[in-house]
C-alpha cells in the first residue's frame, strides 16, 4: 500500500460537504426572509388596484450603497413608508451601473408597483423606465428626470455647488480682500459630481476672480482628499481655501491643513464641502475653519421617496418635488443639530 | 599631503570595490530603483518642490500605511498565497478602533488592541480556509473582501468621528521628529526583512512558495507558516486602518480602504515579488511602495488633469513592471 505524505484532501471533502449543507440552510433561510410579505402582493402584480391605485410596495433603488446616506435614507424611508402601510424594498447596486440595470430589470419583471430610482447613467436607464411605464408601473426618477417617468424627485446639485462657491467667494472677499489661493477637490466621474463641481467652481471664480486657483484635483473620499491636499500644500503652503465636491473629500483637506500646522480656528482659512456629512457638520458646529456644507436633509428626501409615488398613485397633478439644498454655516446650530439627529 | 588609508581587514566588512559591486548588483536586482530615482529627478526638476521636506513628509505618511500592509502581504505572496481582503480588513480595523475610542471612550491602547484582534480574526478565517482546508486563496479572500465590507457596513452604517486627542497620537504624533506612522512602517519593514533573512521560518516561506510538496517532504510545516502570515496580514491591515482613522479622526464603513487591496498588491508586485510565489524581497516591496507614493504625489504637484493622471499611472506601472521583469535579463 502506498501512502501519500502530502496532506490528504479528505478534510477538504468533509469541509465541502459541511459547507454545502450550511449554504443550503442559509439559502433556505434567506429565501424565507425575502419571501413576499403576503400573497396579495404577489397575486396583484402591480400591487395597486386600477381604481384606487393603493400602493402596498415601493421599491427604492439608491445605487451608492457605500455612502452613509444610503443607510440613513433606507431607515427614514422605511419609517415614512410604514406610516402609509407601505413596505419599502431596496436594491443593492454597490455603485455599479450594470448591477443597477439588472436589479431594475428584475423589479420591472416582478412588477413592483412603484419604483423610485436614482440612475447612475440616466441615458442607460431610459429603456428600463419605459418598460416599467408600459407595464403599468409607477416610475419616479430620483436626482434628475427621464423622458419616460411618472414623476421625479429633483435636487439641484448644481445649486448645491453654487451655494458653496458663492459663500466661499463672499468669505474670501471679506476676509482676504479678494486675494488668496484656493484648491478644488472635484469629481468628474458621475453626473452628480460634474454638476456639483461646475456649480462650485463657476460660482467661486465668478464672485472672487482675484483668488488664484492653484489646483483642481479629483477626490471624493477623505483618504484621497487628505493626500491630494497634502501635495497641494507642499507646493502652496499659503493655501487659503479648499472646497470639496463632497464633505468627505473636504474633510480630508481639513485634516491635511491641520497636519501642516494650521490651527483649527485659523481666521484666514476656509474649508467647505457638500452633503451635510456628520463629521463635517460637527467641525462646522465647533467653530473650526471648516466653515460650510451644502446639505440635503435626509428626512426631506425620505418623505419624498414615499410621498411622490403615493401622489402619482392618487392621481394628483404635478406630483414631482424639488428637495431643497441649504448651506449650513457656523451660526446654524439648530439646523446642524437637526441634521445630525437625522443622521444618527 | 596624502594620507594612507587602511582597508578594513574584517572579512565581514566589504571593501569599496565590493560595496560598488554590491550596489551594482542591487541595481541589477531592483531596476525599479533606477526608475524611482529618475522619476524623483524629473518631478524635482519640473515642480521645484518635490524634494521639499514638507512634501517628502507627506509622501512618507501616505506610504506608511501601504508599507505596513505590503510587507506581510509580500511574505504571504512569496509563500504562494494571496490576500485580497485587506481593504475591507483595513476598514474593520479603523471602525473597531474608532468605535472603542470614540463611542466607548476607551483608551487608545484598548482601541488599537481591539482593531488588531478584529484583523487577526479576519486573517485567521482566511488562514483556516486556505491553509488547513485547502480552498483557493484567490476565491476565499475575494469572498472575504465582500463579506467583511458588508459586515462592516451592517455594524457601522454611519460614519464614526471625533475619537479624542489620545487616539490622535497614533497618526499625528512624532517620535524623534519622525511621524509615528512612518516609524511603525520602518519597524514593520525591518522586522519583515530580518524575518525573511535570518529566521528558519523566513526560509520556509520561500521553500513553501517554490514547491509546497517538496517543502512538506523536507519536514516543513506547510500550513502553520502561511496561516500565521494570513493572521499577521490581517493584523497589519487592521493596524493600518486604525492609523488612517486616527489621521482622519473619522472613518466610513463603505469607503474606507475601498480599492486598497489592488494598490497594495500593485506595490508588492512592482517590488518584484512573484505572484506565483517563491521569490521577492522586502527591499523590493519598499521600492514598490515608494514608487506608487512618489508617482501619485508628483502627478498632483504637476496638476496633471484627472484622466491623464490615471493614464500616466497605468502606463508607469506597466513600464515599471516590464523593467522589473526584463531589467535583470538585459544586464546579465
Amino acid at each position: 500500500m502506498t501512502r501519500t505524505p502530502y496532506p490528504s484532501p479528505a478534510t477538504r471533502r468533509q469541509f465541502l460537504a459541511l459547507s454545502g449543507g450550511v449554504l443550503a440552510a442559509t439559502g433556505l433561510a434567506a429565501a424565507g426572509c425575502s419571501a413576499p410579505d403576503d400573497g396579495a402582493s404577489t397575486a396583484d402584480p402591480a400591487g395597486a388596484s386600477a381604481g384606487s391605485r393603493t400602493l402596498t410596495r415601493i421599491g427604492l433603488d439608491y445605487p451608492f450603497t457605500q455612502l452613509p446616506l444610503y443607510s440613513t435614507l433606507v431607515k427614514l424611508s422605511t419609517a415614512a413608508a410604514k406610516k402609509h402601510d407601505v413596505s419599502l424594498l431596496t436594491t443593492s447596486d454597490a455603485s455599479n451601473p450594470d448591477t443597477q440595470a439588472t436589479n431594475l430589470a428584475t423589479w420591472v419583471t416582478q412588477k413592483i408597483p412603484a419604483i423610485v430610482s436614482f440612475p447612475m447613467v440616466f441615458e442607460a436607464t431610459e429603456a428600463t423606465a419605459k418598460r416599467a411605464l408600459d407595464a403599468g408601473l409607477i416610475w419616479v426618477t430620483y436626482g434628475g428626470s427621464l423622458e419616460h417617468q411618472s414623476a421625479d424627485i429633483q435636487f439641484s446639485f448644481l445649486e448645491g455647488g453654487t451655494l458653496l462657491g458663492e459663500a466661499a467667494a463672499k468669505w474670501a472677499n471679506e476676509e482676504l480682500g479678494g486675494k488668496g489661493k484656493i484648491a478644488f477637490l472635484t469629481d468628474s466621474t458621475i453626473q452628480l459630481g460634474r454638476e456639483r463641481t461646475k456649480g462650485m467652481i463657476d460660482a467661486f471664480t465668478k464672485n472672487a476672480p482675484g483668488v488664484d486657483v492653484v489646483a483642481r484635483e479629483q477626490a471624493i473620499d477623505p483618504d484621497t482628499g487628505l493626500s491630494k491636499s497634502r501635495a497641494v500644500l507642499a507646493k502652496h503652503p499659503d493655501l487659503n481655501l479648499i472646497l470639496g465636491v463632497t464633505d468627505a473629500a473636504a474633510y480630508g483637506g481639513f485634516k491635511a491643513l491641520q497636519q501642516t500646522g494650521r490651527k483649527a480656528t485659523d481666521a484666514k482659512t476656509f474649508v467647505g464641502g457638500q452633503d451635510g456629512a456628520a463629521p463635517s457638520l460637527l467641525a462646522v458646529k465647533k467653530g473650526t475653519f471648516y466653515r460650510a456644507s451644502a446639505a440635503l436633509a435626509p428626512k426631506d428626501i425620505a418623505n419624498a421617496v414615499v410621498d411622490v409615488p403615493l401622489a402619482v398613485a392618487a392621481g394628483k397633478a404635478n406630483p414631482s418635488v424639488q428637495v431643497p439644498i441649504t448651506l449650513v454655516g457656523r451660526g446654524d446650530t439648530a439646523r446642524i443639530d437637526d441634521l445630525l439627529a437625522q443622521n444618527s | 599631503m596624502t594620507t594612507a588609508t587602511t582597508a578594513p581587514t574584517n572579512r565581514l566588512t566589504p571593501g569599496p570595490r565590493a560595496l560598488a559591486g554590491g550596489g551594482l548588483n542591487s541595481v541589477r536586482r531592483n531596476p525599479l530603483l533606477v526608475v524611482l530615482a529618475l522619476m524623483v529627478l524629473v518631478f524635482q526638476l519640473t515642480t521645484g518642490s518635490f524634494l521639499d521636506p514638507g512634501n517628502l513628509r507627506g509622501i512618507a505618511i501616505d506610504a506608511a500605511t501601504l508599507a505596513i500592509v505590503a510587507v506581510p502581504l509580500a511574505l504571504l505572496v512569496i509563500s504562494g498565497y494571496l490576500d485580497l481582503s485587506v481593504g475591507s480588513t483595513l476598514a474593520v480595523g479603523g471602525l473597531v478602533a474608532g468605535w472603542f475610542a470614540g463611542q466607548q471612550h476607551q483608551s487608545p491602547v484598548v482601541a488599537v488592541l481591539g482593531a488588531l484582534a478584529a484583523g487577526a480574526a479576519v486573517g485567521a478565517v482566511n488562514g483556516i480556509l486556505c491553509c488547513y482546508l485547502g480552498l483557493s486563496a484567490f476565491i476565499v479572500t475575494l469572498g472575504m473582501l465582500t463579506a467583511v465590507r458588508g459586515l462592516a457596513q451592517q455594524l457601522f452604517p454611519l460614519p464614526l468621528s471625533s475619537f479624542g486627542s489620545g487616539f490622535a497620537w497614533l497618526g499625528g504624533s512624532r517620535i524623534a521628529g519622525i511621524d509615528a506612522p512612518v516609524v511603525i512602517a520602518v519597524l514593520v519593514l525591518v522586522a519583515g526583512a530580518l524575518f525573511l533573512a535570518l529566521t528558519p521560518a523566513g526560509r520556509h516561506v520561500f521553500a513553501i512558495g517554490v514547491n509546497r510538496e517538496a517543502a512538506y517532504l523536507s519536514g516543513i510545516n506547510i500550513r502553520r507558516t502561511p496561516f500565521a502570515l494570513f493572521v499577521v496580514t490581517g493584523v497589519a491591515a487592521a493596524l493600518a486602518g486604525a492609523i488612517k482613522a486616527s489621521v482622519l479622526d473619522s472613518v466610513v464603513a463603505g469607503t474606507s480602504g475601498a480599492g486598497f487591496e489592488l494598490t497594495v498588491l500593485t506595490a508588492v508586485l512592482l517590488g518584484g515579488v512573484a505572484l506565483t510565489g517563491g521569490s521577492g524581497s522586502v527591499f523590493g516591496v519598499l521600492l514598490g511602495v515608494l514608487f506608487l507614493g512618489c508617482l501619485q504625489n508628483g502627478l498632483t504637484l504637476l496638476s496633471v488633469p484627472t484622466f491623464w493622471q490615471q493614464m500616466a499611472q497605468g502606463t508607469a506601472l506597466v513600464a515599471g513592471a516590464a523593467l522589473a521583469y526584463f531589467g535583470p535579463r538585459l544586464t546579465r
